[in-house]
Formats: C-alpha cells, sequence, structure tokens
C-alpha cells in the first residue's frame, strides 16, 4: 500500500501521461459527486461522503486493428479505498488507481475478431435482470450504482449469414466486489450477527481459474433468438461466517468471514420478438452447481419494451424456480429474485431521466431510483438523483433501508 | 324546339368530355408524381455513399449542442443499408445505428448500439418516433424517401429559393410498413430533380410538424448532393442542421459493415 498523498500525485501523473501522446484518440471525464444519507443517526457510519473520479481513455486504430486502454482514478472520502496494484480487480476493496480498458482487437478474417486484454462485456438490458448477464462481477461499492468491473478475457466473435457468435475465456477470476460486511451498503440482513458484533474480512485470494463462455445469436426478421452456456468459477463471493473463530475484544465479538467460489456451470436461453410497438424478451436458463450453499437454480426472465416519443418504458419478471440453500441475499447475482422491475427512460431537451421501481416479490420490500441529468453544454453535466431502498429488512432491497441516499455530481467530459 | 335539342346534346358532350379531361388529368398528375420520384432516384441512386456529419442542435430557447458522425451507406431507398457512428460529443461517442431495408416495402430493420451497454437494442419499427440521439430527427426520418411506400399525387409547382418545384404528396400505404406520419409534401428540384424540401404531418395533423430543407447543393464525383441539411421540428421550435463533409461516392464498404457484428464493435466504423 501506498500512502495517501503521493498516491494522489501518482495518479494525476499516470492519468495525465496519455495527454502527452501525440498518436490515437483522447477521451474521458472528470467528476465530483457528493452523497448524503437520508439515515442521519450519529454514528452510524459516515452521514454522507464525497467521491472524486478521473477517468481517460486512449484509443488507438491502425486499419482494422484496434488497441485501447483506459485508467481511472478516484478519490473516495471514506477512505475505504487503498491504493494497491490490483490490475484484475481481485482485492477486498476498490484501488484509487483502476485499468478499465487494455485491450487489442484485430481481425482474424472479414467476419471474424479476435479481442484479448481487459474489457468489459454486456450480455443483458440496463435496468432490466438477465440471467446470461446478471453473473458478470459487479463493483457494490456503491450498492445502487450496478457497476460492472471488465475482465481479463480473450473473445472470438464473428458471424456468418444471419447467425453471431461468440466465444469468451476470462484465464482469471475477477471476483465480485462486495461493501464493507456490516456497514450501511453490507447486503446482509437483519439479525445476522448478535448486536456490538463486528466482521472481520481478510483478503482471500480468489481462484485464478476464470470461466469461459459461448453465445450464439441469430437474428430472423422480427425474432432473435439465442443460445449459451458458460462453465468455470462463478465470480460472486460465498460467505463464510465463522462464530467458532469468534474473538472477543473490547468493543465486543469480531466474527471472522472467510469467501470463497464455486464452480458454476449454465446454459440457457434467449427469445426477442417485435410486436406491434413492443418489443419482448423472454430468457431461461439452468445453472447447476455442486456446492452446498449456492446449490441449483432454474431462472427465468420475461420483458416487455416500449418507446413513447422520447422516453422508453421496460417491464422486467424474474425469478427462480428453484429456492436455494442459503438466504437470497447472499448469493449476489440472484439475490433479488424473484423480482419485478419497471423502467423508465426519457430523453428532454435539457438532458435526460429516469425512474426505476424494483420490488421484491418474497418479502415485498423494494426500491425507487430517480435520476434527472442537466447537460450544461456539450462538455459540461449536472446529475442529481436519489436511491431509496423501503421495506422488510430481511429482503434485498429492505436491508439496504440505512443506505437511502441522495446525490448530486457534476461532470466535465472531453 | 330542334336546335335546342342539339345545343343540349352539345352541352352534355362538353360536360362529358370536360369531366374526361379532368379525370385524365388527374391520372396524368398522379402518373407524373410517380414517374418524377422514380427518375429522381434513378438520378440519384449510387451504390454507396459516405461521409462526415457535423451537427448541431439548437433548442426553442436557443441552447446549442453540437455533435459528429460519420454515415455510410450502401444502396438506396428501398434497398438501403446505413450505419451511423458518433463521433461527439464523449457523451455520444461511439454510439451506432444500423439500419437495414427489408423487403416488401416492410419498415427496416434498426438497431442502435449504445457503448454503455456494450450492446445493440433494437428499435421496434412500429414505434420509430423517439428522437434520434438527442436531435431533431426520428428514427424514420433517418431513412431515406422510398416512394414505392407511398402514394404520390402531384399538386403543382413552386419555387423554393429561386429553383422551380415540383410539390408532390406522399401518404404512406401502410400496407407492410408503417410510417409515424400522415402525409408528407416533397418539393423536387425541377431541373435535377433533387429533393429540396419535406413537410412531415403528422396523421390528423393538417400543419405540418417538422420541416426538412437541403440545400448548398454541390456535384460530388459526378453526384448532386446537398451539403447542407436541416431538419426543423416546428412544434419545438428547435433545429438540428448536419453540414456533411468528406463525401464519397460508390467506394466500396468493406465486407460486413452492414452487420450487427459490426454494430456492436467498439470504437468500430
Amino acid at each position: 500500500m501506498i500512502s495517501a498523498c503521493p498516491a494522489r500525485y501518482l495518479l494525476a501523473l499516470l492519468l495525465l501521461a496519455p495527454l502527452t501522446a501525440h498518436a490515437g484518440e483522447l477521451s474521458g471525464y472528470a467528476e465530483v459527486k457528493g452523497t448524503a444519507y437520508a439515515d442521519q443517526r450519529p454514528g452510524r457510519d459516515r452521514l454522507g461522503f464525497g467521491w472524486g473520479t478521473l477517468f481517460t481513455r486512449w484509443e488507438e486504430k491502425k486499419g482494422d486493428i484496434q488497441l485501447t486502454a483506459s485508467l481511472r482514478g478516484e478519490e473516495i472520502t471514506t477512505g475505504e479505498s487503498e491504493l494497491a496494484f490490483d490490475p484484475a480487480d481481485r482485492k477486498l476493496r476498490r484501488s484509487p488507481l483502476s485499468l478499465r480498458d487494455f485491450w487489442l482487437r484485430m481481425p482474424l478474417g472479414p467476419s471474424d475478431d479476435l479481442q484479448l486484454g481487459r474489457f468489459q462485456l454486456g450480455w443483458g438490458k440496463t435496468d432490466g435482470y438477465s440471467p446470461a448477464d446478471a453473473f458478470l462481477p459487479r463493483d457494490l461499492t456503491d450498492p445502487f450504482a450496478d457497476e460492472k468491473i471488465p475482465l481479463w478475457a480473450v473473445r472470438l466473435n464473428g458471424y456468418t449469414g444471419a447467425f453471431r457468435y461468440e466465444a469468451v475465456a476470462a484465464p482469471v477470476t475477477t471476483p465480485w466486489r462486495l461493501p464493507r460486511l456490516g456497514g450501511r451498503n453490507a447486503p446482509l440482513g437483519a439479525g445476522s450477527l448478535p448486536p456490538g458484533s463486528a466482521l472481520d474480512e481478510s483478503e482471500t485470494s480468489p481462484p485464478t481459474a476464470g470461466f469461459a463462455a459461448v453465445r450464439l445469436l441469430a437474428a430472423f426478421g422480427d425474432w432473435d433468438l439465442g443460445v449459451w452456456g458458460r462453465a468455470g468459477v462463478r465470480p460472486a463471493p460465498l460467505l463464510e461466517f465463522r462464530p467458532d473463530r469468534a474473538t472477543l475484544t473490547a468493543t465486543g465479538v469480531t466474527v471472522p468471514v472467510k469467501r470463497r467460489y464455486a464452480r458454476e456451470e449454465a446454459a440457457g436461453l434467449e427469445f426477442s420478438r417485435v410486436l406491434g410497438s413492443w418489443v419482448l424478451r423472454a430468457e431461461g436458463a439452468a445453472l447447476f452447481s455442486r456446492d452446498r450453499d449456492l446449490g441449483n437454480a432454474l431462472i427465468g426472465a420475461v420483458s416487455a419494451e416500449k418507446h413513447f416519443g422520447d422516453g422508453t418504458l421496460l417491464v422486467t419478471l424474474a425469478g427462480n424456480a428453484i429456492t436455494p440453500p442459503v438466504d437470497a441475499v447472499r448469493l449476489y447475482d440472484r439475490a433479488i429474485l424473484p423480482v419485478l422491475i419497471a423502467a423508465w427512460n426519457r430523453t428532454e431537451e435539457w438532458g435526460e431521466w429516469k425512474l426505476v421501481w424494483s420490488t421484491g416479490l418474497t418479502h415485498g420490500d423494494g426500491l425507487f431510483k430517480a435520476e434527472a441529468g442537466y447537460t450544461l453544454s456539450d462538455v459540461w453535466k449536472v446529475t442529481i438523483g436519489g436511491d431509496l431502498p423501503y421495506g422488510a429488512e430481511e429482503g434485498p432491497f429492505g436491508a439496504l433501508t440505512t443506505a437511502r441516499q441522495v446525490y448530486a455530481a457534476l461532470r466535465r467530459s472531453w | 324546339m330542334y336546335t335546342t335539342g342539339k345545343i343540349r346534346i352539345s352541352l352534355l358532350r362538353l360536360a362529358m368530355a370536360a369531366l374526361l379531361v379532368m379525370l385524365c388529368t388527374g391520372l396524368v398528375l398522379a402518373a407524373d408524381a410517380r414517374s418524377i420520384l422514380k427518375e429522381s432516384e434513378n438520378r440519384h441512386r449510387t451504390k454507396t455513399q459516405q461521409y462526415a456529419g457535423d451537427l448541431t442542435v439548437v433548442n426553442k430557447n436557443g441552447k446549442i449542442r453540437k455533435k459528429g458522425w460519420k454515415s455510410f451507406r450502401e444502396g438506396y431507398a428501398g434497398d438501403a443499408k446505413n450505419l451511423i457512428r458518433f463521433t461527439d460529443p464523449p457523451e455520444v461517442k461511439g454510439v451506432g445505428f444500423l439500419s437495414l431495408a427489408r423487403p416488401g416495402g416492410q419498415n427496416p430493420d434498426q438497431w442502435l448500439y449504445l457503448p454503455s451497454m456494450k450492446r445493440e437494442r433494437r428499435i421496434a419499427a412500429q414505434d420509430r418516433d423517439g428522437s434520434f440521439v438527442g436531435t431533431d430527427f426520428n428514427y424514420e426520418d433517418m431513412e431515406e424517401f422510398d416512394h414505392e411506400k407511398y402514394s404520390v399525387a402531384l399538386q403543382g409547382e413552386q419555387t423554393i429559393d429561386g429553383n422551380p418545384c415540383f410539390v408532390i404528396a406522399a401518404t404512406p400505404l401502410e400496407k407492410g410498413a408503417k410510417s409515424v406520419y400522415g402525409k408528407k409534401i416533397l418539393f423536387v428540384r425541377k431541373d435535377n430533380l433533387y429533393l429540396l424540401r419535406e413537410d412531415l404531418y403528422r396523421k390528423a395533423d393538417k400543419e405540418p410538424v417538422k420541416r426538412m430543407i437541403l440545400s448548398d447543393l454541390q456535384q460530388i464525383d459526378g453526384h448532386w448532393v446537398a451539403r447542407k441539411m436541416e431538419m426543423n421540428d416546428l412544434k419545438k421550435g428547435s433545429k438540428t442542421t448536419v453540414l456533411l463533409k468528406e463525401i464519397s461516392f460508390n467506394r466500396l464498404h468493406p465486407a460486413g459493415r452492414f452487420t450487427l457484428q459490426n454494430l456492436n464493435r467498439e470504437g468500430g466504423g
């Protein structure tokens, strides 16, 4: 770990370094964000925090070959991030400096591409739920942000006629990043621990091996069809609370928590059809694991999307037909199931706004999200928003009621 | 009495002849509108086209936003394939739009690629009224006018910026394809049959909701092209102007440019 002050200098230096490069194309943004919690009880974590981000992206193209690199530097006033060399995001806490992209793409033929390096995958809809996409690692430092973590991987994709294929191998596991357990943002239900107890999270090394996935997609007129399969290490951790190894401290009992990662095989089907002015989707997936805590899953999701002028309504219903062996809240990628999500996005002359309502169908808890982005100019933008979880604390959303927050951010892009 | 009868017969013949002439004139005008548009398509059809566009969006309060895109086309009108990739500003950079014509006069297949999502999103053919990436164009406006999807009628002539034009009313046939508009009035320059203006009427509206104006005509590679394209939203009071540069015609596109594979290619052209 590097001490904070030199770290900031190093951060600025590294992020600004590409500006001196003459070749390639540069883009990026700087953002400051302030968040205040609605739950202002003294002694309950912090009452709010600030978040500063500097992001730089560099692209170089030579014919059909493309090289892309991007870095993100940030400062969070909670002080939870620790500067570390963590190029695969395998550490417990996020580093102030993060490599977001570092990939090379080259054509292998007129219709086939090879991409290798670090990049982000997207197999689902924003503000929806897709079993194909849900397992991909997220950073839950802000549990409402749905921030994906890029992966080190090799991807081969191409097409022939109406068919497309995509084969991905991620040789290293990039795990889900969880917030500090026991804090406001930790998705642990009430009553998990006795009052006054604390959790001791120690760094655990996720498995070296990652996963491999294959997707086949086809478009026939108004129909889009897809099949996929994957096998390997599931990047969401399984938590092992060890009360048998609890220690007594001056403030109470400290319980060690270990993380382990299960292997899982999965296969799925996707259908999508344009019906009038609606786009209807259905997805089904079977997930197999021999892990005692994870078990198998049979996940289905249906969604309907419709545009209303400059607005889009997306309604998604998703569920798991198999009850998991442990509390679903601790399974992360399927924690919110069964769920109904309604998302309304709209573009305005001044910017855009969105409203998302997610409701858990087991405990009746839910989450209201609202966000509005006001475009000051082509490069300046102000965003305000809020996340309002509610309901039973046993539910995935209700467990976060003390993390209700409002925020405002100012971004300058280039 | 006989004379009166003869006069009556003559008047009847005259009336019938006049009716016939009116009917025939109507048919000729209708046929003319179609043949004008066919000839216009024949003259301006190119195998391919590509250009870089500088966009300026001005809202009713005068607030200006600038965007940039690169546009690639193969085919024309009813058999066109289009790819648009935004290059500027940063918040829309990389956004891609693919439109592939479908046979039988149906609406084209359209997809939008958003870099933040890392995958494409299909645009439902019957719901293409949304603003195209914050401009005054909607998804239907991004298609070239295909007269075969419309019943057309010549309405007369009018001079636009000193250029005599045919005025043609086009009403969607609504057979295979559905339009967000109820009527389009086209102003086609008489000398070179180039479209100079398009007034767009929503269904049941008597006044146009939008007006597209094409100007600054130049010949490039032997083809007429308007270097300035202006879409006015008459209801909102906003305007999007596209200035075309780096225009070229009939250059072969790389294989696979107009595919979903390429649309999803992050940073791809």
